[in-house]
């Protein structure tokens, strides 16, 4: 064995290069917290200021129709719209560490009542979305990745890739009307509107939600894993004559994954608008429909509180995402700094 | 379309209730709604609204989109961050989401949906055109028109704009598509157009309502949208892929497969006298290998007819400029050539012919006697999978040993080229390993079910002169203390001729010589003289210049016919200029291919 300077050369790496992967790892969830809460605090003065933006008086729209100028008064003094911006934000910031989002301006419940009841059946439908859209994209989009490799069954490529391309672009509240009227009025197989039974009212605002982003990540992963499958480890990985499971399980999918990943936060925004629009088509009690309603009949109040929800609901998504991101590819852990 | 409203507004206007949700007829091609107007003249009037507000919401978003995205790449670099950060999280909210937030609070209607919409929709342009300005803002002459003062606004409109003009122009289109759907689903909320005027979306609305008893007035609103988006989108990734066909799936429509198979049966292997000994001493004899791409009329030969044999604990080295093939015959041997080439002849691998073998029988064969080196060991190793698990795997799957005894291995390898600490080293990820260690790693991960045979692929040609000294040390160590038989492919005579025991020469393709290192001077081949002549040499005085072979090494499509090497050779004849000269077998040991030499050869030997 040859040892001196080559095995000096092996040594004095090891125990300094943990440190930086420690370091990397810090300083990666350093960063994202300190963002995470840059855009917190601008999602809490954005719904904050939504209010005063409205044209109008907010006291005036929150009396309604057959209010007098006196209870308008009243209503001013006790929304505190004739106190100074900051004291107004600061009172409306503390209420919010409180969990206070106010109170409705048409049923006088309490917005966070509104909100914790309706959001069990908004994130079971985003969910189950998020999972169709997963389960079916990745093997469907490997699948043909690993079929149309190196320029392979080239006409299986132009059908996937049309098919996935149209699929991907019919907006999901018209993929609902279809859907709706193919199973629900045609066929008479599921219910066409509300919650109830609740596994088969899931299926169509489900299938309605995931169908287009389904199609995009799944012409995404292909050519992803396109892309993969030409990398010299792969070739490494074949030279090993692994077998098939091996090869795309191990080496080809979390290539793929980190590139589909990257993508991941666009597809989630995508699936929670998605979500929003397809529980008013569908007329399922969530915090979709109860946003819808509150814009029509003005309830601000309720609308500060849905948006900040979904707001929060996204943000902290899209940070997990960046989590997995970061253990799947390590090295995307040094890219961010 | 436009003159849609003027001309048919009062007609679809007409209401009879008697007529009211009928389905479709002669008199009302699409039926009629639940006043009983008709649906088709009503579709024809939306759509200027819903187009007009879609162009309007477009607008707003190109306006927007395109100073914010252009403004910020021109801020300066710690504010630029912080806008395209701004920019980026935008882009993550729900552009819907948006919309119902800026539509809320101007109130639900029209101009609140169409500035909602607009709005939401400008980031992703602003996205695309700060991309687009930075690269131009780089530009020479933006920064010289920097230098002489222009800044701010003019600068932007005047040298950043029209330069990305026409990329946006694409963004845009796409974007219009999208301002129809939102305005669509706006309205199909309640939240957009309001009664009495009516979009495709409204209509919809109203269409979903009487859904069980005319489906048409549903279907119908959405059949619009979703053409007219798919019209809008596809017409701006079509511009898109004009203008850049990388966004198109980027494969090559050259290929073609699906060709006639080559004709494997020529002559039969001519070998060294030496490597005619028994079988079970070869580890490795490759007969009549041909390698060729069909493509649409007539094939492109990479490898012709290539065979030789490798003797068990032999050093065979293979030189060749690049695209003479040997790097295509390393493949062949390992069945790794890319799609859609074609292999013809015979590999045998210890005695045993790959081609007899079952799949399973190949795969234990070719995963257990024989590894290869890649040429790059940055690339070569999955940067997602720690050295360790990339290391265990081909002895798990094909000697059935479990982790922890396979760890072990893997370990005693490390060591075995010299890498220190090896137990740490496997819990590590390739991108913390230097490119000699990575190197290293993958000669371990070769000798992991101890092969007859290794593979190097230009192993050190990716590292530096330090490192190659130190990896070829490895391979010879190997090939002692193992008695593995090592395949060293380099395009360096040197490298070769100071590792190996014989030498083979590749030009375009062919076997041109081969001869046992010892025999180097003796070398008949004007190719391979003329390769031995270019070595530099340290005695050479420094003054006198490097010598180089007078020419080019022929491309795949373009071989010259005879003797490939004939239009850069001092000794050409006619012959070579029309047959290709066989490979014979010398007398005193070894082959060439050469009309010339084969003259000689006969002359002397009689």
């Amino acid at each position: 064995m040859v040892h001196g300077p080559v095995a000096s050369i092996a040594r004095p790496r090891r125990a300094s290069s943990l440190g930086v992967s420690y370091r990397l790892w810090f300083s990666f969830v350093a960063w994202r917290l300190v963002s995470l809460f840059v855009i917190l605090l601008g999602l809490v003065i954005t719904t904050f200021m939504m209010v005063r933006l409205i044209p109008g008086d907010p006291a005036t729209i929150a009396g309604g129709v057959n209010t007098t100028p006196a209870h308008v008064a009243a209503l001013r003094k006790q929304m505190g719209l004739d106190d100074p911006l900051l004291t107004q934000f600061a009172s409306y910031a503390g209420n919010l560490v409180h969990a206070d989002l106010g109170i409705s301006f048409t049923t006088r419940q309490p917005v966070r009542q509104i909100i914790t009841e309706r959001i069990p059946s908004s994130l079971v439908l985003a969910g189950t979305s998020l999972a169709l859209v997963l389960l079916c994209a990745i093997p469907a989009g490997l699948l043909a990745g690993a079929l149309t490799r190196e320029g392979r069954h080239r006409r299986g490529e132009l059908i996937f890739t049309g098919t996935a391309s149209v699929i991907g672009s019919i907006p999901q509240f018209l993929t609902a009307t279809f859907l709706a009227f193919v199973f629900a009025v045609w066929l008479k197989l599921l219910p066409v509107a509300g919650s109830d039974p609740p596994l088969q009212s899931l299926i169509l605002p489900a299938l309605s939600i995931a169908l287009a982003p389904a199609a995009t990540l799944a012409r995404l992963v292909r050519i992803e894993a396109l892309n993969v499958l030409a990398q010299d480890y792969i070739r490494t990985a074949r030279s090993k004559r692994l077998p098939a499971r091996i090869i795309y399980l191990r080496h080809v999918l979390p290539n793929v994954l980190t590139a589909a990943l990257t993508l991941g936060g666009v597809i989630l925004a995508n699936l929670i608008g998605g979500a929003v629009i397809i529980e008013n088509v569908y007329a399922r009690n969530g915090l979709g429909t109860a946003l819808v309603n509150a814009v029509l009949v003005r309830d601000y109040p309720v609308i500060q509180g849905t948006i900040l929800i979904l707001g929060i609901v996204i943000v902290a998504v899209n940070t997990i995402v960046d989590g997995i991101l970061a253990m799947l590819d390590p090295r995307s852990l040094m890219r961010r700094g | 379309m436009i003159l849609a409203p003027i001309v048919f507004s009062k007609a679809a206007a007409v209401f009879n209730v008697f007529d009211a949700n009928q389905n479709p007829s002669r008199l009302h091609l699409l039926g009629t709604d639940g006043l009983g107007r008709d649906l088709l003249l009503r579709l024809a009037v939306a759509a200027r609204l819903s187009i007009g507000l879609a162009l309007i919401a477009t607008a707003i978003s190109a306006v927007i989109g395109s100073l914010l995205g252009g403004g910020t790449a021109l801020l300066p670099p710690p504010i630029r961050a912080v806008g395209l950060r701004f920019i980026d999280t935008m882009l993550a909210f729900p552009a819907l989401l948006l919309a119902i937030f800026v539509g809320a609070i101007i109130g639900a209607g029209a101009a609140g949906a169409t500035l909602g919409v607009g709005l939401a929709g400008s980031f992703y342009i602003a996205r695309v055109a700060s991309a687009l300005a930075l690269s131009v803002a780089a530009r020479e002459y933006v920064v010289a028109a920097r230098v002489l003062g222009v800044k701010g606004l003019a600068q932007l409109t005047r040298y950043i704009l029209p330069n990305i003009a026409d990329t946006l122009v694409i963004v845009v289109t796409v974007a219009v598509s999208n301002a129809i759907v939102f305005l669509a689903a706006l309205s199909f909320l309640g939240l957009g157009v309001q009664s009495p005027q009516y979009d495709w979306g409204a209509m919809l609305t109203e269409g979903v309502q009487q859904f069980y008893v005319t489906p048409v007035a549903a279907i119908a609103p959405a059949v619009v949208i979703s053409v007219c988006a798919l019209a809008f989108g596809l017409s701006g990734e079509a511009l898109a892929r004009s203008l850049n066909p990388l966004l198109w799936t980027g494969s090559d429509s050259a290929r073609r497969p699906g060709a006639p198979v080559v004709n494997a049966s020529r002559e039969a292997p001519a070998t060294d006298k030496r490597m005619d000994s028994k079988s079970k001493d070869v580890a490795l004899r490759v007969s009549n290998l041909s390698v060729r791409i069909p493509t649409g009329g007539a094939s492109l030969d990479i490898v012709m007819d290539i065979s030789f044999s490798v003797a068990k604990g032999e050093m065979l080295g293979i030189v060749g400029e690049s695209g003479s093939g040997k790097t295509t015959v390393a493949n062949a041997i390992v069945q790794l050539v890319p799609y859609p080439a074609v292999v013809a002849g015979t590999v045998e691998l210890n005695g045993q012919d790959l081609s007899k073998l079952t799949k399973r029988d190949l795969d234990r064969l070719l995963g257990t006697s024989v590894a290869v080196i890649f040429q790059d060991p940055m690339s070569s190793l999955n940067p997602t999978l720690r050295v360790g698990v990339q290391l265990t795997e081909s002895a798990e799957v094909h000697r059935h040993i479990d982790r922890g005894e396979a760890e072990r291995v893997a370990a005693g390898h490390l060591r075995e080229v010299n890498i220190a600490a090896a137990e740490q080293q496997m819990e590590r990820y390739p991108h913390e390993f230097s490119g000699g260690m990575r190197q290293r790693v993958m000669i371990a991960m070769g000798l992991m079910n101890e092969p007859d045979l290794l593979i190097a692929d230009e192993p050190t040609t990716a590292l530096d002169v330090t490192i190659q000294a130190q990896i070829m040390e490895v391979l010879r160590q190997i090939n002692r203390d193992h008695d593995t038989a090592i395949v060293l492919i380099s395009h360096n005579l040197s490298l070769v001729s100071q590792n190996c025991d014989r030498l083979l020469v590749m030009y375009a393709g062919r076997i041109v010589e081969e001869l046992a290192i010892t025999d180097l001077a003796n070398a008949l081949h004007p190719y391979t003289r003329a390769l031995l002549a270019v070595v530099p040499d340290v005695s050479r005085p420094p003054d006198q210049p490097l010598d180089f072979i007078p020419g080019h090494a022929p491309h795949l499509a373009a071989r010259p016919a005879g003797c490939a090497f004939h239009p850069r050779c001092p000794l050409a004849e006619d012959r070579c200029r029309i047959e290709v000269p066989p490979l014979l077998t010398r007398e005193a040991g070894g082959r060439v291919a050469c009309w010339v030499a084969n003259k000689d050869l006969s002359g002397k030997s009689s």
